[in-house]
This record gives structure tokens, sequence and C-alpha cells, in this order.
């Protein structure tokens, strides 16, 4: 669980750098087929290999690692920043009209706060 | 790409492990699972040491045996079918050993993994658990204060496999604990750093040979080279070795269930009742196929575990897999030679009443079977 969470990441890192998998692979020192199973999290990934893809996109390596490592409950112990921060994360993956949803369930619960 | 014979060189491995176990462990079994009070008999070290058994997932170029995953399950299950007690200070040290060679830089891996290693090799420990941080290991409270270019250690890890006995230990502290699992970091700790001491030892149901306690930090200084991997990234650092070491876990109870199976077969077939041995009763006999059924599913289940590390591949999901039903086929199968020994398997004069208190402990250590059954369900 924990590498597809990072596998994701990295995917979408390498997207917004506007690098192919055979670019990033080859940047790397990886085969394609390596690359695409680290970001399927079908393969194991060393902190070497974060390490380095890390600074192949000019990443800090808490982007990978910080809200990833999460199972089970732990989530829900989270200090309020981590929260924060992990649901701003999710947002940014939803499209528009699911954020226009999540928007309205979070007024409605405010409006009902004791 | 699916078979199932081992190679000529696991094979050799496998039998250089069972002269070992019936030779260095069966002997003394007994009489160290029957001492009382908490001594440790450094002797066995000694004769793993002589073996280089305590080096076993260390890479050769550090003195080690540098086996894959899948040739130390096959070790280790012949360890575990002598003594799971007396495997208990190795075991330990691989523990240590296979984050080390995870996550340690050069420099690190050249001035400790050697330690392990060869005749004059010590034991080492990984130290995750706390009195109030079990399951729940983002709770750690040990706390890790930089001071220049030392970081200053304080707090208490309980149940420690190998506490007071290792040359070091690799421990996982916090350097702030309100960020929970993001403040995490591990560190290789000498043994005789001074402020670090023994508390606690435990007095055990079964394992008895080991030596599980506490380790106290007071002011312990470790030196800046001796933090391991980037900062903050200690929750991956055990989530990743953890992985990679239950499944070995998981294989020495196989060890030990296949000894209280095959205890049991013996008795079955010489144990006279109504005239005729008792395996001639099927309720007797089919105990004997579950038995052998489930030890040969426990010990697959295993070795792809094993198979899966050893590609590289993310192993989470088949390590939980195998631990769980590895460690639970062994308190069952245990269980069920109790049961044909009868009130003989009740008494010490059998040792199947011993396998069964030693692999009790496996369901609990390295993650409880319900913390596995956790990181299952949230990969379905």
């Amino acid at each position: 669980m924990i590498y597809k969470t990072i596998g994701k990441k990295i995917q979408k890192a390498r997207e917004e750098a506007g690098l192919s998998q055979e670019e990033m692979a080859s940047r790397l020192g990886y085969t394609q087929a390596a690359l695409s199973n680290y970001e399927l999290g079908k393969r194991r990934l060393y902190l070497a290999n974060i390490e380095q893809i890390a600074r192949e996109l000019n990443k800090p390596l808490s982007y990978f690692l910080v809200d990833s490592p999460l199972r089970g409950k732990e989530e829900q112990k989270e200090p309020p920043d981590e929260i924060t921060s992990e649901i701003i994360n999710l947002l940014s993956e939803l499209p528009t009209e699911e954020k226009k949803n999540i928007l309205e369930y979070i007024k409605w619960r405010r409006d009902r706060l004791p | 790409m699916i078979g199932f014979d081992l190679t000529e060189e696991q094979l050799n491995y496998q039998k250089m492990a069972r002269i070992f176990a019936e030779k260095e462990m069966k002997p003394y079994a007994d009489e160290l699972d029957k001492r009382q009070g908490t001594g440790f008999d450094w002797r066995i070290v000694r004769r793993f040491a002589r073996a280089n058994l305590l080096g076993v997932s260390v890479p050769k170029a550090y003195g080690g045996m540098g086996v894959d995953h899948l040739t130390a399950s096959i070790i280790t299950e012949e360890l575990g079918a002598a003594c799971l007690g007396i495997s208990h200070p190795a075991g330990g040290t691989w523990l240590a050993t296979t984050c080390l060679t995870l996550v340690g830089n050069e420099d690190q891996k050249k001035r400790f993994l050697p330690l392990v290693c060869g005749e004059k090799a010590m034991l080492a420990g990984l130290a995750i658990t706390e009195p109030e941080a079990g399951s729940d290991m983002a709770g750690i409270k040990t706390l890790a204060v930089r001071k220049g270019e030392r970081y200053i250690l304080n707090g208490t890890k309980s149940f420690i496999s190998n506490a007071g006995l290792g040359g070091f230990y690799i421990v996982f502290a916090t350097t702030d604990p309100q960020k929970r699992q993001v403040g995490l970091n591990a560190f290789i700790v000498d043994g005789d750093s001074p402020g670090l001491t023994l508390g606690r030892v435990e007095d055990m149901m079964g394992m008895r040979a080991g030596q599980v306690g506490e380790l106290i930090f007071n002011n312990v200084e470790v030196p800046l080279e001796n933090q391991l991997g980037a900062e903050n990234t200690g929750f991956l650092i055990a989530m990743q070795t953890l992985d990679m070491s239950r499944p070995c876990m998981g294989a020495g109870a196989i060890g030990a269930a296949r000894a209280a199976f095959e205890t049991a077969l013996i008795f079955a077939r010489e144990r006279k009742q109504y005239g005729r041995p008792i395996i001639e009763n099927q309720a007797i006999s089919i105990m004997l196929a579950d038995m052998a059924t489930e030890i040969d599913a426990a010990r697959l289940l295993t070795w792809r575990a094993c198979w899966l590390i050893d590609q590289e591949m993310d192993s989470t999901l088949a390590s939980s897999i195998s631990k769980v039903f590895t460690t639970e086929m062994a308190e069952r199968v245990c269980s069920r030679a109790i049961q044909i020994l009868g009130g003989q398997g009740y008494t010490r004069r059998w040792p199947v009443e011993k396998y069964y208190r030693d692999v009790r402990a496996c369901q609990i250590y390295e993650g409880t079977n319900q913390i596995q059954r956790m990181i299952i369900s949230s990969m379905l």
C-alpha cells in the first residue's frame, strides 16, 4: 500500500514535469518497465530510489513520503495541519464537480457544529 | 516461471542448517527452556557465530552468508524445528541487519555489518516497541534531539529481542512526537553507549532461551553519521524492514510446527490402544492429515512472499498473508500434537507443549496478526 501511494505521487510529479515514462526512466537509468512498476506500486521502492527520483523531479523527499504511510485508523489521529494538507492533496485529484459536492458537505457539517 | 525445486545451493544450506540444528541446538533446547530466572546463555551466540549463522542476511562483501530471502527461510525452518527459543537471538540480529542492509549507507554497512559475522560475531537488535507504542508505531515517544553533530536520545523501548545483549541496536525515535509517523527516525546505537541500560527482562511463556526486555535511553549520544536514511523516513524504514522479515520469521514457526507434527506422527504409530496403533483410528489420522496439509500450505505462502522479496517486488500483501496463516497454523498444529499425545503431550516429558508455548509468540511479534489483517484488508 505504501508503494502504491508513493508510486501515484511519482507519476503525478513526473507528469507535472512534462516527462514521459521513457524520458524519466532514461534519466534515472531505469528501464521503462521498472519505472512503470514503481508507479504502479508493484516494485519495492528503496529509500535510495525515492531520493533519486525526488532529486530528478526537484521535489523534497517529504513530497513522496509525508502522507503516504498511513494505515488503518492512524489517519484520524493526525494533528490538524496534517489533515488539512492531506485534504488539499486529495482534493487536487478530484474533478470540479466533486469538489463542489465536498464543499457543500463541509458547510453542512460546519452549520451543525454545537 | 513456477518451480518448486530447490537449487543445489539451497539444498546445501538446508543440509548445513539441519546438521547445525541437530548438533548445536537440539541437545540444549530442553535444558534452556526449563531454566529458571532470566540469565542468558552466551554459548548460543558462540555456536551460531562459528557457523556464521548470525550473518545469514548480511551480504558476502561484509562477511555474511549473503543468501536470498527464500534460502534464509529454508535455513530458518530448520533452526525453528530444533528450537525457536534458541533461534531467537539470531532472529533478532537478522532483523537489525535486514534493516541496515536495506537502508544503510556504505560507511554504516562497513562499520556495523561485519560485527555480526564470523567467529567473534555479536548480536544486534531492532528497537521499535515502547510501553505506550506497540501496534501504533507512530505513537513512539523516545525523543531524539539534534545537538550539533549529535542526536541525544531519551526514552524507553520495551519487548526488545536481544535487549542488553546487542553490540548495536537500530533504534526508532521521534524528533517531534506531534508529527507522529512523519517525525520518526532510525539510528544505529552502539550497545556500549553511555546512558544506555537494560531495564526489566521478561520472564516469558515460551522462547525461554532468548532474551527480551527493556532498553532505557538516558541522554544517549548518537553521532550524526549513525542516522539511517534521510531525515524523517523512519516510518518507511520500519515498514520495509518488517515486510521483508515477516516471511522468514514465519518460516521458524513452520519448523516448530513440523517438529510437533513429526513427534505426533511417531507417537501415533507407536502408541497402542485397543490392541492397535492409535494412527489406525481415523480420528487421529485425519488430524495428522490436516497438520501435514496446513504445514505445506504455510510453506508455499512463505516461499511465495520470499520469492517476491527476492524479485525486488512489493511483498507487503504476501508477507502479511503468509505471517497470519503460518503463525496461526503453527498454533493449531502444535495444539493437535498435544491432543494426539494425550496426557503425555501435556507434560514436560515430551517437547510438544514447549513447541506450543514457543510458537504462540509468533502471532504477536513483528506486527500482531490483527495488524496484519488490517494491512491485508487495506489492500483488498
